[in-house]
């Protein structure tokens, strides 16, 4: 689609006004006659057997209407499906073990849930988990990634005799040869860590029956609320049309609200028709870091072939990948690290193995990159100490391994998270890579600035890195445009909205088309009573796959503007143009009509319509692309380290982005600058500290560390567009992006900074407390 | 994260403050809330009453004193003293500090007595008033009494404050003539509570000697630690490059034995001593002015 | 979290021994203790309050096994304490040695820490338990000296 007065411009966001005055409504804003409040009891043990559960003290006290466990649930317990099942890649192993709306039995991380609480308020029933008394004994718990597949290793599961969760091999080419061919290989032990999404606003469910009407409504902070009605329809015995799911304004999804079935989503309908009453649950700050799925690390011993030139001849890899408790969303993650190391690199061989791993943690499904992060780091780092081992420049060694402009599509030869194979659609790396390198200044800043700097005292470093993100993927999404008799058009589509953008971005797609204001464009997204076929908002799709829907919406009502337009006004098709609301002649506008009044022509309440034609003006269509498409981009940093005090500050931040076509540049920046804010928190400032026994030792924001607008510095942008030949838009996603190189820029910028002190990175997040531990290492080692 | 239900009352009088205190066993003074607060909605206290405070407003009463000094009223925002022309006169040490306490929207609500009761080993304001040899005024339904700073800050979030007995106010002395200041902190986040912080007073004589050193640490243990072997180090020369540097290596090796926490390892908390001390010792004795009584 | 130490006490170990065996006294070592009982020759179980700071709402239900038992010089403890704050576990040696007119107590105990307590309260565990274990032995101490002294508790 073309650049034109809506589409590809700054269009203030649509949706701003009512958010920023309070007038959004948020699942919290739900407020409903008689309704109870829910809380539930969660396990302090990470791993344990459930002895007995006693909650009659409970029950019994004033204000608390019900108390249930996983015995009170009878036939309704079941562990839920498996959501994403594993690609089919030759010799997979999968172990399906899903989570569970009430432990039972055994309690498998800390924070499962033991018991609901459903009461007049919130506080009575946080009274009342004090109440239930639960005997547990105690399990020794499994965190480590490689003692817990020692033989012997306590298991999370007993049925499958280890806590090996999935065995995944893929390859193409002949990694040993290439090894023997090699004029160095470039090995090393990486571990890269992530954390929590800490979305603004946490989970939060209210679930009414109306019993006169047999109708279930949920409101559901979830990504995917037409799935998630499907399911609980099934779950509950009632037809999907009976059950409508809204997922309304949503603070920031970033992949969990996606996780489905939460316990919550399964325990509030269930109570809501026993009790009669509408029931909510708000999840609180404190329970988000177990009720709420995360990511977490993986450890790469990953080796790099190189000739002397610094040609890439191939790539080993082997990496355990941590999955929790349970592995509802299959292989997503690790998969996705698998392929997203190949980059924007021609690796003509790669053999790359990955074990998943139970553990008792909270479970792991993606967050914002999920799981690209890990591959980009182990490429990006073997790339730089292949670089300094074979003294060639960082940015020269990149370029000379890309993926030529001329060389797409390009197919990597192995499956990619969509089952489909990895081929990437259109890109220019190396432009990219040159925009970036001047925007950051590389060349004075490592011939200039730096000596000058460091002859000063000053450790200032400057990282540079690459990387490819797969986005756009199936299977599907729709939507429904209709011309309104006021002259207004409304667009519904099934994806939810949790702070993307759509109600803008999907507006300006409508508009450019129908020739209409974009603020004549009224969006519904995320409730299944207005559109009811669809899969959600992840993976940067919605622009790519719930966009094209809109656009092919769009164009099938402007096929019938036109045909019912040209008999009105007695002038052939292709004659006719869209423009200010109207259809009209494009040589004597005059001769033309409103789309409103159209609207109500084509909606009579008498005489005859033609055979064939419905009324109105209004069209429904679906996209589903071949394959998703491959973004991409290059970051720089430059940042300083106080050598005596390990301290880091970033003094610039540069992003170079290829999203293909652009539909919103301001959308698009914002995504880039949120991005690259979540990949700094996830470098330097975020992790998850669990300690041996499964405990989180950081459950807060005091001890859990966000990033603030203090600690991010403004982003300096500059776009490349690589439209992709896979959706009649041109576009590519761009939600992730930002937040899936900055760890190894990062580690590249620091280790830069502290050149000459023996200490190189191989881990992510990093610290000022680790940086000190390395660097003293490094002092004792006599490295430096 | 909701609290456990408590009875809550808001006394209009010091006095009726002391009352409620001094018949409800079980009952915690309201402050600015800042830490109380959370720590109730986490469950981690529940106290049966809270005794509002904030409608008290002899006791937010903040002013100069006849001797050039400053008398802080207990329930007197951070912000207030953050803004004060007075304060940064008087007391810039003190001025220097506030902005690294939390946030903004906390320094609006916390005030300076609920900071100094609860004792906080990470908190600022104990090391400052260390630092300036506060007197702190505590008054119970019988009595009134005066406590050093130094003396106030028993242990662990422990103060000199018996039940039944709240602080009403803190007097600090004038500041002294040719005495340089500097407050220095490292957090992980501008508002974190910080890794290791370093309050710092000195003090020369005519000849410009180091008649007196104070520094003040935080969160390095278990509460507001004065480095002696640091100050006795800077007592009798004036302040150099070298002496400074020894200074801050006792501070690091000998005054203090730190904590480790996810944040911090205790090795980690060393070298931050070490290197903090020197830079605060640095700024404070780059700042005195020989001749005149107040320094900038 | 692992915490040790040494500790000088006023007597021999067969003395000081029969009076740590005393729950009664054990209870003093152990800040914050409502109650403290003997349920069996090798066991005690007790309710255990900690009021630091702004914890004052941290109540156990704890339960004390002793193991190798070897009077009057050492003995070991499983730990089990449970609340609604959350949990501590754990093993702990204690080494009666004697030295001159009284004798040594070497202690080492490694506990784990579990629920609200370990997820919220990280920055103060470390101080909190150097504090619990200080408090605990000068407790002990003034109460072995009241005893075998007359000195007051």
């Amino acid at each position: 689609m073309k650049p034109g007065r809506y589409f590809g411009e700054r269009v203030l966001r649509l949706e701003d006004a009512r958010l920023l005055t309070g007038r959004a409504l948020f699942v919290d804003d739900v407020q409903l006659p008689g309704m109870l409040h829910a809380a539930l009891l969660r396990s302090d043990e990470a791993h344990a057997r459930i002895r007995s559960i006693d909650a009659s003290a409970a029950r019994s006290r004033r204000g608390i209407v019900a108390v249930y466990t996983a015995a009170d649930l009878g036939a309704y317990w079941r562990p839920g499906p498996l959501l994403v099942p594993p690609p089919p890649i030759s010799g997979l192993v999968f172990n399906t073990a899903t989570q569970v709306p009430l432990a039972r039995d055994k309690v498998r991380h800390a924070g499962e849930p033991l018991a609901l609480v459903v009461a007049e308020s919130r506080y009575l029933a946080e009274d009342a988990l004090e109440d239930i008394v639960v005997d547990l004994e105690p399990l020794p718990a499994v965190t480590d990634l490689e003692a817990a597949l020692l033989e012997g290793a306590s298991l999370v599961h007993e049925q499958f005799g280890s806590n090996l969760a999935a065995h995944v091999h893929q390859h193409k080419g002949d990694y040993a040869v290439a090894r023997a061919a090699a004029h160095a290989v470039i090995a090393r032990r990486f571990h890269y860590d992530r954390g929590a999404a800490a979305a603004i606003e946490n989970r939060g469910v209210v679930a009414q029956w109306d019993a006169r009407a047999e109708e279930l409504t949920l409101w559901d902070t979830t990504q995917a609320p037409i799935p998630i009605r499907n399911g609980l329809a099934a779950l509950l015995g009632l037809r999907e049309s009976q059950v409508r799911v809204i997922a309304p304004f949503i603070g920031g999804g970033f992949g969990p609200k996606i996780m489905m079935y939460y316990p919550e989503e399964v325990l509030l309908p269930w109570a809501a028709m026993r009790l009669g009453r509408p029931v909510k649950w708000i999840e609180d700050r404190r329970e988000n870091f177990y009720a709420t799925t995360q990511e977490r690390g993986q450890v790469h011993d990953a080796e790099l072939a190189v000739s002397k030139d610094g040609k890439i001849l191939g790539v080993r890899d082997r990496f355990l990948h941590d999955t929790g408790a349970y592995d509802p969303y299959g292989l997503t993650v690790p998969i996705n690290s698998q392929c997203t190391l190949l980059g924007p690199y021609v690796v003509p061989n790669y053999d790359s193995e990955f074990t998943a791993v139970f553990t008792n943690k909270p479970i792991v499904t993606p967050v914002r990159g999920a799981g690209r992060q890990h591959g980009v780091f182990v490429m990006e780092r073997l790339l730089d100490f292949a670089a300094r081992e074979l003294g060639i420049d960082r940015v020269e060694i990149r370029r000379r391994n890309y993926i030529q402009p001329d060389a797409f599509p390009y197919d990597h030869e192995i499956l990619f998270q969509d089952f489909r194979p990895l081929v990437y659609d259109s890109g220019n790396y190396p432009a990219a890579l040159e925009q970036a390198v001047e925007l950051i200044g590389y060349d004075s800043f490592v011939r200039q600035e730096q000596p000058r700097l460091r002859r000063e005292g000053k450790h200032v470093g400057l990282g540079i890195v690459s990387y490819i993100e797969g986005t756009g993927i199936g299977p599907y999404e729709g939507a429904r445009v209709t011309i309104e008799p006021s002259g207004s058009v409304r667009l519904a589509t099934g994806v939810g909205t949790q702070g993307q953008g759509h109600f803008t971005t999907f507006a300006q797609i409508v508009a450019e088309v129908l020739g209409v204001e974009v603020d004549q464009v009224q969006v519904s997204t995320g409730d299944t009573r207005e559109f009811t076929w669809g899969t959600g908002t992840f993976a940067s799709r919605g622009a790519v796959v719930a966009g094209s829907a809109c656009h092919a919406a769009a164009l099938k009502v402007r096929e019938k503007v036109l045909a019912l337009a040209g008999p009105l006004l007695g002038v052939a098709a292709g004659e006719l143009v869209l423009h200010g609301g109207r259809v009209q002649s494009s040589n004597l506008p005059d001769k033309g009509i409103s789309l409103g009044e159209l609207a109500r022509k084509a909606n009579p309440l008498r005489g005859a319509v033609t055979p064939g034609t419905e009324p109105g003006l209004e069209a429904t269509a679906y996209f589903g692309p071949d394959r998703g498409n491959a973004a991409s981009g290059v970051h720089a940093m430059i940042v300083e380290v106080d050598a005596e005090t390990a301290a880091v500050t970033i003094k610039r931040y540069v992003v170079v982005h290829d999203c293909g076509t652009i539909i919103n540049p301001m959308v698009v920046e914002a995504q880039v600058q949120g991005g690259v804010a979540h990949g700094i928190g996830n470098a330097f400032f975020e992790q998850l500290s669990f300690d041996e026994n499964g405990q989180l030792r950081n459950a807060s924001f005091m001890d859990y560390l966000l990033p603030t607008a203090l600690d991010v510095p403004t982003v300096e942008m500059a776009h490349i567009e690589t439209p992709s030949p896979l959706n009649p838009l041109g576009t590519k996603g761009v939600g992730e992006a930002g937040a899936i190189p900055t760890g190894a820029a990062f580690a590249q910028a620091v280790e830069d900074a502290l050149a000459g002190s023996g200490v190189e990175l191989t881990e992510i997040p990093l610290s000022p407390n680790r940086l000190f531990e390395l660097l003293e290492a490094a002092k004792a080692r006599g490295a430096a | 994260m909701k609290p456990a239900a408590f009875e809550y009352h808001r006394p209009a009088s010091l006095d009726e403050a002391l009352a409620l205190l001094a018949e409800h066993e079980d009952a915690k003074p309201l402050a600015g809330g800042q830490s109380l607060i959370p720590a109730m909605n986490f469950r981690l206290a529940a106290p049966a009453a809270l005794i509002d405070l904030n409608g008290i407003g002899a006791l937010a009463r903040t002013g100069g004193m006849d001797d050039g000094g400053l008398q802080l009223g207990a329930m007197t925002r951070h912000c207030t003293l953050e803004r004060s022309p007075l304060v940064a006169e008087r007391a810039p040490l003190l001025a220097e500090a506030m902005p690294c306490i939390a946030h903004p929207q906390i320094r609006n609500r916390g005030t300076v007595g609920g900071s100094l009761a609860h004792a906080d080993p990470a908190a600022e304001l104990p090391a400052v008033m260390v630092a300036l040899e506060a007197t702190l005024v505590l008054r119970s339904a019988s009595a009134e009494r005066r406590v050093p700073a130094e003396q106030f800050f028993t242990g662990l979030f422990a103060t000199a404050l018996e039940p039944g007995e709240l602080l009403t106010s803190i007097e600090l002395p004038p500041p002294p003539a040719r005495s340089g200041f500097a407050f220095q902190e490292l957090a992980r986040r501008h508002g974190d509570y910080a890794l290791v912080g370093v309050a710092a007073m000195l003090t020369l004589n005519e000849a410009g000697q180091c008649s007196r050193a104070r520094v003040a640490l935080l969160s390095v243990g278990d509460g507001p630690v004065l480095a002696v072997r640091a100050a006795a180090a800077l007592a009798g020369q004036p302040p150099s490059a070298s002496s400074i540097l020894a200074a801050a290596e006792l501070a690091a090796r000998e005054d203090v034995d730190p904590p480790s926490d996810i944040h911090a390892s205790a090795a980690y908390r060393r070298q931050l001593v070490r290197v903090l001390t020197r830079r605060a010792l640095t700024r404070a004795a780059g700042r005195v002015r020989p001749s005149s009584s107040i320094p900038t | 979290m692992i915490v040790e130490g040494t500790y000088p006490l006023p007597g021999t170990p067969v003395v000081i021994w029969d009076l740590l065996m005393d729950p009664e006294v054990l209870a003093k070592a152990m800040p914050g203790t409502k109650l403290l009982v003997r349920a069996a020759a090798d066991r005690y179980e007790g309710v255990m309050r900690i009021g630091i700071g702004p914890i004052t709402a941290a109540e156990f239900e704890l339960v004390i096994a002793l193991t190798d038992v070897l009077p009057p010089y050492s003995y070991a403890m499983q730990i089990d304490g449970k609340g609604r704050a959350g949990f501590t576990r754990g093993t702990a040696k204690v080494e009666l040695v004697p030295e001159g007119a009284g004798s040594v107590m070497h202690y080492s105990a490694d506990l784990q820490v579990g629920g609200k307590i370990a997820a919220v309260g990280q920055r103060l565990l470390d101080s909190v338990s150097k504090l619990l274990t200080r408090q605990g032995l000068e407790a002990l101490n003034r109460e072995l000296n009241h005893r075998l002294g007359g000195a007051p508790a």
